[in-house]
């Protein structure tokens, strides 16, 4: 009986250190084969919801891929909330695929939460396939020369657009190109304007790089945060000369009535909505697509709808271009080859998929059938299509406007379709064409966004003070001095971490 | 004599299974409310670990010990929201206290009955609003530009001239003014049910026997009415007080990066941190530990105080 025992455990045990030998001698374990795919979308994804016919999306993806998709769309405004949430929480619930924001991918990056696609980029057919023909829609996406992500299309970004009744009205018959020609602009359309300021934002300084699209007339070369100067050497931009001279051109256009004092309670809605409510001249937006819609809506509202959009003043020299959103694969994602293969694999795949990311649904985003397409616009607008003639359906929350894009904008894409796949003809928006072009002529990138382990523990209070310090000198709260030695004070310290790190010290 | 001092603290002689039994329809009953207590309160306690760690994401936790309350003790935020607290807090309590006391005397004066209910259903609405939709309104009434009532108001009456609109919720010097007048706005209606109930109970004998002896109504007011109050506005403020450190939903919708040194509590400071670019939530469960450990403090304070004037405690 001893005997027997001790030979089943002899047995027993030789089988098992077979087994683990021979998992070991496997080399790398398989990556288990996904069965479904999750994906967090924020609202640039335009038909991921109820709203847009979300089930037709999401099903002819599906169908492309050849997997179950599920979207998770966040409320826009919490979107990085429930990102931040998501992260914290078990990766068991975390999503395969997430779309981030450059300075949340940069942090992202930077902290580990994101899976190293380098060697996975350099072996993949999208490279091979070579539809992607813009570098920079992988050179954009490197952080620390590493890969962790991929963008369909360009960062975009702000220019500045003048009303055209305003300029009327205020009898300017040249658009200014200059700072002194500028503030005289703003000059009169306060006085001229129903509330007395000119131009409208949703605060001075966003929370996302580049930071100050929003008021670039102001910020002029100033950048509120970590850069690389002219000598290669990290540097705090709140700092320099040239964030001090930004904040004399902020209190002389807060005390002088130029921009709209609710600054600070403003939303980016609420400060388009005064735009449309005619409560100001001047707004700096998004080119591109947004230049149409900020056109339209100033139609519905009955208003003369005509903008013109400002090349850069000569201080501004260039708007910034944002770094773009990326996509990218999350470290909890079981099998990120199969992942990447799947979902950049239809998204630059030059036909079908692409179609799909960038128009949407054939007969539900776009269609080419005779049909008319009715606007619920005051009064209500009807535009007749021919047969074969490529157009967007109407808005289907809306109502008043077509749908422009799906998520990749086709204006901004850095992937072509092969020939023949590109079912508009390459037919774009003409008017938000042209003020994409010239943004694009007159543009620079941002500076690359400081990212390593070290800042990702400074950066947001750091941040957060200087959004609030430069809030209370614009409205007069604090003085410049005041307001460094408060910041020398609560960050100098970290501060000098921060550069430390950053210039490897 | 010991032992029978313990029999006769005792609640049962009876074995626990027998009890368990004879009340087994109760317990039964309870269950919902411990599976509640032990799922939504007791259990997220077990977070309250993180305040030791470094904690970003999942993959980014590290044991630091106490290194979260040295760096929090070090920062002038964090003492600048604490001492908003406390101010706010305690501010707001003592006028919404004192304001809810005032109409509940005014109302209880009121003859006509049927306007006394329609104006206690009015002053009770605005407790029904949210906080986000309260903040929307008085951000739109407050509004420096023709949109903003009382900017309009005070510039038709020539108190202001214009361009000298009052900044009402952007600036440093009028933000709180106008918190605590937002909060009387809204709390002050429905605080006043708890002394118009102990008003109405009020023997109107003592009123009749003061008003034989000539007392006219400030003389009745002053010393029946408010005598009679004392001990419902002190148990009231004792009650509030243990409550003083939850302030958050009224400061994170009216407060902005202008008055930030004046409207940071330390729950929005919390949530800064909690929901940042890059999120510390170690630091943030420290900061919530820190809140907590005062609010505890507090009670048992109130908890002392009550004893003393009360005769009872709140605990």
């Amino acid at each position: 009986m001893r005997k027997t025992v001790q030979r089943i455990l002899a047995v027993t045990l030789a089988v098992t250190m077979l087994t683990g030998f021979g998992a070991c001698g496997g080399g790398k374990e398989e990556s288990p084969e996904l069965t479904k795919l999750t994906i967090m979308v924020d609202n640039t994804v335009q038909f991921a919801d109820k709203l847009h016919a979300g089930s037709e999306f999401e099903a002819e993806l599906e169908k492309l891929m050849g997997i179950d998709i599920e979207f998770i769309k966040p409320d826009h405004s919490g979107y990085y909330d429930t990102v931040s949430q998501t992260f914290a929480g078990s990766p068991d619930n975390w999503p395969d695929i997430v779309l981030l924001g450059s300075t949340y991918y940069a942090s992202y990056a930077a902290s580990g939460v994101l899976t190293d696609l380098t060697e996975i980029w350099e072996n993949s057919e999208v490279k091979a396939s070579g539809v992607i023909t813009n570098e920079k829609a992988v050179t954009d996406c490197l952080v620390d020369g590493k890969l962790y992500g991929l963008a369909p299309a360009r960062g975009n970004g702000c220019v500045t657009y003048v009303k055209q009744s305003w300029l009327d009205k205020a009898g300017i018959t040249k658009v200014p190109t200059n700072y002194a020609e500028y503030t005289a602009m703003l000059d009169a359309f306060a006085e001229i304007s129903p509330d007395g300021y000119a131009l409208t934002s949703a605060g001075l300084i966003n929370e996302e790089a580049p930071y100050v699209n929003y008021l670039p007339e102001f910020f002029q070369d100033a950048y509120p945060d970590f850069y690389r100067n002219e000598d290669g050497v990290w540097v705090d931009g709140f700092t320099q000369d040239s964030m001090k001279a930004a904040m004399e051109r902020l209190i002389e256009a807060y005390s002088k009535g130029w921009i709209d004092k609710e600054f600070v309670t403003n939303n980016t809605a609420n400060a388009r909505n005064k735009f449309y409510a005619d409560k100001c001249g001047v707004f700096t937006y998004w080119a591109g697509t947004w230049a149409t819609n900020l056109e339209e809506r100033l139609a519905n509202s009955g208003l003369d709808s005509e903008l013109v959009a400002l090349e850069p003043i000569e201080e501004v020299g260039q708007y910034i271009e944002r770094f773009p959103t990326v996509w990218a694969i999350t470290s909890a994602c079981k099998n990120p080859e199969m992942a990447f293969d799947l979902f950049f694999g239809t998204m630059f795949d030059g036909g079908e998929g692409q179609v799909v990311w960038t128009f949407g649904v054939e007969d539900v985003h776009w269609s080419k059938q005779a049909e008319k397409v009715i606007l619920s616009t005051k009064p209500v607008t009807i535009l007749d299509f021919p047969e074969g003639e490529f157009h967007f359906k109407a808005d289907l929350e809306t109502g008043d406007a077509q749908y422009m894009k799906s998520h990749i904008d086709p204006i901004l894409s850095y992937a072509t379709f092969k020939e023949g796949a590109d079912v508009s003809g390459g037919a774009v928006d003409e008017r938000a064409a042209e003020v994409a072009q010239m943004f694009f002529n007159n543009c620079k990138d941002a500076p690359t966004i400081a990212a390593n382990s070290t800042i990702a523990v400074y950066q947001s209070e750091i941040m957060r003070l200087r959004i609030e310090l430069v809030s209370q000198v614009a409205a007069g709260t604090i003085s410049i001095e005041d307001a460094y030695a408060r910041y020398e004070k609560e960050q100098g310290a970290n501060v000098k971490t921060v550069l430390d790190s950053l210039n490897g010290k | 004599m010991e032992k029978k001092t313990k029999k006769k603290n005792m609640v049962s002689t009876k074995p626990l299974s027998v009890r368990l039994y004879t009340y087994r329809w109760f317990y039964l009953m309870f269950i919902p409310v411990l599976a509640f207590m032990l799922v939504f309160h007791i259990l997220p306690l077990t977070g309250l670990r993180y305040m030791f760690y470094h904690y970003t994401n999942a993959f980014n936790i590290k044991w630091i010990g106490l290194e979260n309350f040295r760096t929090l003790f070090s920062k002038p935020a964090f003492w600048s929201a604490f001492v908003n607290t406390l101010e706010l807090s305690i501010i707001k309590l003592l006028l919404n206290t004192f304001m809810a006391v005032i109409i509940s005397l005014l109302l209880n004066e009121m003859i006509n009955l049927v306007f006394k209910k329609v104006t206690q259903t009015i002053i009770y609405l605005p407790h029904f609003m949210s906080w986000v939709v309260t903040a929307s309104v008085f951000t739109l009434i407050l509004s420096t530009y023709s949109s903003g009532l009382v900017n309009t108001l005070l510039k038709d009456m020539g108190i202001i001239e214009i361009g000298e609109e009052i900044e009402f919720l952007a600036s440093s010097e009028w933000w709180r003014f106008t918190y605590y007048l937002i909060n009387i706005w809204k709390d002050t209606g429905w605080g006043t049910i708890i002394f118009l109930a102990t008003l109405s109970g009020i023997s109107p004998e003592l009123y009749e026997a003061a008003q034989i002896d000539g007392a006219n109504r400030w003389a009745r007011m002053r010393y029946i009415t408010l005598p009679s109050l004392a001990n419902t506005i002190i148990t009231v403020l004792i009650l509030n007080l243990a409550k003083i450190m939850n302030l958050f939903e009224s400061v994170f919708v009216l407060k902005n990066d202008i008055v930030t040194e004046v409207a940071q509590v330390l729950q929005t400071y919390t949530y800064d941190i909690g929901f940042a670019v890059v999120p510390d939530f170690g630091l943030s469960t420290a900061v919530g530990f820190f809140r907590s450990c005062v609010g505890c403090v507090l009670v048992l304070i109130c908890n002392y105080i009550s004893k003393k004037i009360r005769g009872r405690g709140i605990v």
